[in-house]
């Protein structure tokens, strides 16, 4: 094929090719971003708790009664409750605890160690002892809590802790955390390490969702508690049914309120997930809006040239020759489109990145991202230049 | 001439159904998904109060650890909220008009209906001047004084939603409920029209939505009332009410009313020499820092808008326009196979202006099909959005729809897609001499 003519010819058609070539940029420009941002926000949702989150539920438990004052009523109920909660059927193991998760925070302190320089930020939780076994997480060192943890005289408490893995590579790199002793900020309160957990992840206002200690200890006032459930694998609507009576019969004087752990992940996700299905269907809308005007620019294009059609298939040429002289046609524009499009890719995303974003755009994206509006160029030339194949030679012997 | 012009594309319009489908489909396409995302954007940057938020300042000390900052990465960084101590310190200036200190808390209100059972509901304690500040419309009543304030007195003003689960809605003022272990009187029913999208005077928690009953700030000693909102520290403290309220928790959002700059100059000394005065007596260890922040300042700053919503209301004005390029291409097709009869045209009479005028109406008509088609789907989206979002606790903004001024960007967008596609054919099509064109026919 004599690619001369064929450039000559465009260059006459300067507007409509320009149209398509700023087209197919802009398209890659926002496919490209919108894709990145899709990627980076699905690996925010795809991160694991590392517990089982599928299985779990928590009650909130808010007391209205005046025998709440009493804070050894109060210690006396929570340990029915947690009697009562661990005879359901379809419960696997219950705790009383501040640690729910999935909730976009929970609490936090600073600390310090030795072997860390300065002080350290992480998330702390006390919790009675089922907490592990509740969560479904597992203990990599050490060992968990057990009830002696938690001593009968609520002004004293055994001065151990459970840290996350996350925390002790942090703190201490490779070495043996157990046995190392972590105090508050102004090294009050020393704790040692009897135990690490494998994984543990909750998303926090600050960069902690990683780093946890968690503390044998009350988890409970008179303001109330909260019940962190694991039920059997199908026994989550069973266990639903009978949760708050169970609870109730305890003591009737609370206000109780249950989330389904999972539900509460997607509502903690529900702006991510809106993101992605926004973007989803700009994306597809794009593609689709961006084939459209290729195949209408083609089929004026078409239109306009029937008679040159039919006289060099008069000539000679082949349907074939025809076809391949659109795609050819098609396939510069688009290409040229492309390599503006990169451009105009990493321009956007530098400009977002001013602006709002901090995600990097990967070549890799980018290159797929070609191949994509590549494939998407060609799919949307075919039909009208088919068209065009179906021009009869003797069109040129027609006159106008 | 327009409504002639406005036939003639009608005309035009209706002798090519398939394009015009085509067209009218990516007009509305372009429109639904830019003005969803604008408005999403809108929700949650439009200002509360306008007019007033220039005048409210909120204010932020920096009161952390000496050896770290709030942020440890960010050593500018200091805590969003103050301690109780700074609070009353701060409240002894006269400099600003109105001043409340606030936070929320959770108690228990018993309804005087035995039907309703107790409920744990979220009370934001605040001053008197908290309802004049963020201007709170009332349907019953009124805010309380502050004499009421000083006292303190047991008083609520609730919102109409718990007007009508407390007493089944009417003119509540005087009536009382049992909250807590207290009896309140009722000061003030806030009326319906109030449903800001988000808490606009507390920008630590996020955007949730108002809470409904208000409450004296000064009981929280009395009551020995707790937040239930974020409590950051970094020092220890006793066990006590007491030792929370004298610690260094920062649990507090203070906010301002200065009515001009110069007001504003002198509360910045004011605060910056409380600071320095404190710095004597061994607080205040970093650097000196005090920050105080206009409202619209404060909402960009703690950057409510998630940066999903930024990218993506960018990001649809670009496939904006994308679609208007489309237009400009399938619009230059259709012009130009017009050229004999618009040559005709010109041959008759019909000046160059004319004929360009005549067919940006053309394209003006596709944009306003297009657009108010593209408006209607964007209300579905966002109410589809709506649900989304408030799906689980409920904690995110409310009020997710096509305000007037939405409607009113959406109108312009449509009619600028509709020029943008329009002009370059249009001027094509204007600019074929007509003699020529009556030779080739």
């Amino acid at each position: 094929m004599h690619i001369g003519p064929l450039i000559r010819a465009m260059g006459r058609n300067r507007t409509r090719f320009a149209l398509i070539i700023l087209e197919i940029a802009l398209t890659l420009a926002i496919v490209t971003n919108c894709l990145n941002i899709i990627l980076d926000q699905r690996k925010g949702m795809q991160k694991r708790s590392g517990f089982d989150d599928d299985n779990l539920m928590f009650v909130t438990a808010a007391p209205f009664g005046t025998e709440w004052k009493d804070p050894s009523f109060v210690e006396n109920t929570v340990h029915a409750d947690l009697r009562a909660l661990q005879a359901l059927p379809g419960v696997k193991n219950a705790a009383a605890t501040y640690f729910l998760p999935w909730q976009g925070g929970g609490s936090s302190g600073t600390y310090r160690t030795d072997g860390f320089n300065g002080k350290f930020q992480a998330q702390v939780y006390p919790t009675t002892a089922g907490i592990f076994d509740t969560l479904g997480v597992h203990i990599v060192a050490g060992r968990g809590f057990v009830p002696a943890d938690t001593p009968a005289d609520p002004k004293t408490s055994t001065r151990v802790t459970v840290i996350s893995s996350g925390l002790a590579k942090k703190l201490w790199g490779n070495a043996n955390p157990l046995g190392k002793v972590i105090s508050s900020g102004e090294g009050k309160n020393p704790r040692t390490v009897i135990g690490v957990i494998g994984e543990f992840y909750n998303p926090s206002a600050w960069p902690i969702g990683d780093f946890a200690l968690f503390t044998p200890g009350r988890a409970w006032d008179s303001s109330g508690t909260s019940y962190l459930l694991r039920t059997a694998p199908g026994a989550k609507k069973a266990v639903l049914g009978e949760l708050e009576n169970g609870l109730l019969k305890v003591n009737p004087n609370r206000v109780l309120k249950t989330f389904i752990v999972s539900e509460v992940k997607d509502s903690f996700f529900s702006t991510s997930r809106i993101a992605i299905d926004g973007m989803t269907g700009l994306i597809i809308a794009l593609i689709v809006i961006t084939a459209l005007g290729i195949v209408g620019v083609t089929a004026m294009s078409v239109a306009e040239r029937t008679k040159q059609i039919g006289t060099r298939r008069a000539l000679g040429a082949t349907r074939g020759d025809i076809l391949r002289y659109f795609l050819a046609e098609n396939w510069i524009a688009t290409t040229l489109g492309l390599l503006l499009g990169v451009a105009g890719a990493y321009g956007l995303n530098l400009f977002l990145l001013s602006r709002v974003s901090d995600v990097k755009l990967p070549w890799q994206l980018v290159a797929a991202g070609m191949l994509l509006l590549w494939i998407n160029g060609l799919l949307s030339t075919i039909p009208p230049a088919l068209r065009a194949t179906m021009v009869p030679p003797s069109t040129a012997t027609r006159s106008v | 001439m327009l409504s002639y012009y406005v036939q003639t594309a009608l005309r035009s319009l209706r002798r090519t159904p398939i394009l015009t489908a085509v067209l009218i489909g990516a007009i509305a396409l372009g429109i639904c998904i830019s003005t969803t995302f604008i408005a999403l954007r809108h929700v949650f940057e439009r200002d509360p109060l306008p007019g007033k938020s220039q005048s409210l300042f909120y204010v932020r000390l920096d009161n952390w650890d000496a050896a770290r900052a709030y942020v440890a990465e960010d050593p500018k960084s200091l805590p969003p909220q103050i301690t109780y101590k700074d609070m009353r310190a701060l409240m002894r200036s006269t400099i600003p008009v109105r001043q409340t200190g606030t936070f929320v808390s959770r108690m228990f209100v018993f309804p005087q209906s035995a039907k309703v059972r107790p409920f744990r509901e979220p009370i934001r304690l605040v001053f008197s001047d908290f309802f004049p500040m963020f201007d709170i419309p009332f349907q019953y009543g009124s805010g309380w004084d502050k004499a009421a304030d000083a006292k303190p007195e047991q008083l609520i003003v609730i919102d109409a939603a718990m007007n009508q689960k407390l007493f089944g809605g009417g003119n509540s003022v005087g009536k009382t409920v049992r909250i807590a272990d207290r009896n309140f009187k009722v000061g003030g029913v806030i009326s319906p029209d109030w449903r800001p999208s988000y808490r606009y005077y507390d920008v630590v928690q996020g955007p949730v939505p108002a809470e409904s009953i208000f409450m004296p700030f000064n009981l929280t000693p009395v009551m020995q009332i707790q937040t239930s909102g974020n409590s950051d520290g970094w020092k220890d403290y006793g066990n006590t009410p007491e030792d929370f309220l004298n610690s260094e928790q920062t649990w507090i959002q203070f906010w301002v009313q200065l009515p001009d700059g110069a007001k504003v100059q002198a509360y910045r000394d004011y605060a910056a020499n409380y600071v320095q005065d404190e710095k004597k007596h061994g607080r205040f260890q970093r650097p000196l820092h005090v920050e105080i922040n206009s409202m619209p300042e404060l909402l960009e700053a703690f950057g409510f808008v998630p940066k999903t919503v930024k990218v993506m209301s960018l990001v649809s004005l670009l496939f904006l326009v994308v679609c208007s390029l489309n237009l400009v291409g399938l619009l230059l097709g259709k012009f130009l196979a017009r050229v004999p009869e618009v040559s005709v045209r010109r041959a008759l009479g019909a000046s160059k202006v004319q004929v360009f005028w005549q067919h940006v109406v053309e394209c003006e008509v596709i944009g306003i099909i297009g657009g108010a088609l593209g408006m209607l789907l964007s209300v579905a989206m966002l109410s589809v959005i709506a649900k989304v979002l408030q799906q689980g606790n409920g904690n995110s903004v409310t009020g997710v729809s096509l305000d007037l001024e939405m409607v009113a960007v959406s109108i312009f967008l449509s009619l600028v897609a509709g020029l943008m596609a329009g002009v370059y054919p249009a001027w094509r099509i204007c600019s074929v001499p007509p003699a020529m064109q009556l030779k080739l026919q």
